[in-house]
């Protein structure tokens, strides 16, 4: 150890030094454990359905039996202004169904099937998937579609079995070209195409096609058949107006502020109104992010204050040791130099810190992680942990050093 | 290099409202030249420990003006501070500034190591020439004040300069000692072409024919 060090390491407090240590350890673990915590748990709610966010629900109007009777369990226009005023919404569109019969056929090596289906659709914005991947041009007879992944569980589980056909996997079900004809109510006027399956919800009850792609079909198989209505139609073309000429939307999809948010609960159910797909994902999601958002607060509070503890003890230790730093000043020693022992202090103390914290974190996520595996979480990447925590860690650091060459300075003159 | 110091109109703040007697160096005009022997005297409390920690950079509590070289001191930064202390102007405070933890050897090197001036070998002989060879490896802390200053005085000399400022230098040595130390500083001073500067309150640094300043 040279002079330097041995001189001014003098009056070190290895109990302020350990405070540091265990404190700045504990700030960052909590903080670096509530971020992959997060980072892991969050897929079970999200990975499944990137096509619609969390925060957007799907609603509808309770089916009772009176909507058997009298039919029509859809929105009316003043239905529609009331959820759009409503203080968590951001903004909502309806569902565009489609007013003609759709049917499907898939061939399977000789052996096919063929389904009367429906379409829907809502405005792009709210679909969460690449524009490549999502649209469709007049002219094309290529249509991409969201399905549902009831339907293929459905379909696998319960129509495949019972009709001796293969089951299929998501990835084979999308190579398979899906044969669709669209005709008016007559069945007259069919246009033939393809169907491209682009994903599959848990969250949509529903087969989806592009707004772009319904607009059109719904507009041609009307004028098809009712060549003299043409004009009205051609006006009303605004997909999430509620005055389209298709039927008054059962569905609509909102865009709320949080969506755990009691208040939404409490509108739902005095309209008796129900929320489509998978209810809880979106509160689980939100609540997810609450606790981790706390937890995250919390250790960095304590992060903070560890930053000042340092500080403190480091400033104490140079108060102390300031009649040496000035004779060391006054030999001509660089304040770099003079500074340099404290320095080194607090590098191998919060680097110390912040690799105990980065070892915390990876014993906590394996601790966690078989039981989250579990519960459908995929494993998301560790990266973000350690960058943090080198970000973290960076920031301590160099707080710490400007207060050591602060410090040096105040001791180079001593006043009087 | 640094040949001359020139102090203009100088004054410590705290005598600024007194009547001070007549000085060849307060509140007039001093240059100060390499190569020359300086001895400045001046009863106690006349501001020369002052006057060395205004030159050194240590202290700015004056009126008036230090200039190194016709250059104001007043605008040097504390990295330019730092490299005249260690290539231009050697101090041997009155205070000594030893480390009383670290042994005689240990503070000398404390210095030599900074600026790699003289060989190992060379501080040996200093340190035998002046009688605390025996004391090399004692805590300063355990020596008595002659000693330290001794030690000091080596630890000084440990360096480049073209200007040394020894406060007090041989206050508590006997007549022996201050010759050799004289000797010793005026060799190392002719060797680099170097001035001395050093100030007394009645037991003089005796150098040969040194020009006489009264604070």
């Amino acid at each position: 150890m040279s002079f330097i060090s041995r001189l001014l390491r003098k009056n070190i407090s290895p109990a302020r030094i350990a405070g540091f240590i265990l404190s700045n350890f504990i700030g960052l673990a909590i903080v670096l454990g509530g971020l992959i915590f997060y980072l892991d748990a969050r897929s079970i709610w999200d990975s499944e359905d990137s096509f619609i966010r969390s925060d957007y629900l799907v609603i509808n109007k309770k089916v009772t039996s009176e909507h058997t009777l009298k039919g029509a369990s859809s929105f009316s226009e003043e239905e529609f202004n009331e959820i759009l005023n409503q203080p968590w919404v951001r903004k909502a569109a309806p569902f565009t169904a489609a007013a003609y019969r759709v049917r499907a056929s898939l061939n399977q090596g000789g052996r096919g099937m063929s389904t009367a289906m429906f379409f829907e659709s809502i405005p792009d914005e709210y679909v969460d998937v690449p524009k490549s991947q999502w649209s469709w041009r007049e002219g094309s007879d290529e249509v991409p579609l969201i399905i549902s992944k009831d339907y293929l569980t459905l379909y696998n589980f319960g129509f495949a079995s019972a009709a001796g056909l293969p089951q299929m996997s998501e990835g084979l079900m999308s190579g398979i070209p899906l044969s669709i004809t669209i005709s008016d109510e007559e069945g007259n006027n069919a246009i033939r195409l393809n169907g491209r399956v682009a994903g599959y919800s848990n969250r949509l009850n529903t087969i989806l096609v592009p707004q772009n792609f319904m607009d059109w079909s719904n507009r041609i198989l009307k004028e098809n058949a009712n060549p003299s209505d043409n004009s009205n139609s051609s006006n009303n073309s605004n997909p999430s107006d509620i005055s389209n000429p298709s039927p008054s939307p059962a569905r609509i999809i909102i865009d709320v502020n949080s969506p755990g948010d009691v208040a939404i609960n409490d509108f739902l159910s005095a309209h008796n109104y129900e929320v489509a797909g998978d209810k809880t994902a979106a509160a689980a999601s939100f609540l997810l992010k609450l606790v981790v958002g706390i937890v995250l607060a919390i250790g960095g509070v304590i992060t903070v204050l560890s930053l000042f503890i340092l500080m403190l003890s480091v400033s104490l230790l140079m108060e102390k040791n300031r009649d040496k730093l000035h004779s060391l000043l006054m030999l001509g020693y660089p304040l770099g130099s003079v500074g340099a022992p404290y320095c080194r202090i607090v590098i191998s103390a919060s680097v110390g810190a912040g690799l105990l914290a980065l070892v915390a974190s990876a014993l906590l996520r394996h601790a966690y992680l078989e039981p989250l595996r579990g519960l459908g979480a995929g494993t998301g990447s560790f990266w973000p942990v350690i960058i943090l925590d080198i970000i973290l860690t960076a920031h301590i650091i160099l707080f710490n050093i400007l207060a050591v060459r602060k410090k040096v300075k105040a001791s180079w003159r001593i006043s009087r | 290099m640094i040949t001359t110091i020139s102090i203009e109109h100088a004054l410590p703040r705290v005598f600024v409202s007194e009547k001070i007697p007549a000085s060849d160096v307060w509140q007039t005009s001093l240059t100060l030249k390499r190569a020359e022997r300086y001895l400045i005297e001046a009863a106690s409390g006349g501001g020369k420990s002052s006057l060395c920690a205004y030159i050194f950079g240590a202290r700015t509590d004056y009126e008036g003006r230090i200039l190194f070289n016709q250059t104001d001191v007043a605008g040097f930064s504390i990295e330019k501070w730092q490299e005249i202390r260690r290539r231009h102007i050697a101090y041997l405070p009155q205070e000594l500034s030893l480390f009383p933890e670290l042994t005689a050897w240990e503070n000398i090197q404390l210095k030599n190591r900074l600026t790699s001036h003289v060989p190992d070998s060379r501080i040996e002989e200093w340190m035998e020439m002046i009688g605390i060879a025996a004391r090399r490896d004692y805590p300063c802390g355990r020596m008595s004040i002659g000693q330290q200053q001794r030690v000091a005085i080596i630890r000084s000399i440990c360096q480049p300069f073209d200007f040394i400022l020894l406060d007090e230098p041989v206050s508590h040595l006997d007549e022996e000692n201050n010759r050799i130390a004289a000797r010793m500083i005026s060799e190392e001073a002719n060797r680099q072409g170097a001035a001395i500067v050093s100030t007394s309150v009645g037991n003089p640094l005796l150098l040969a024919d040194p020009i006489r300043l009264s604070l």
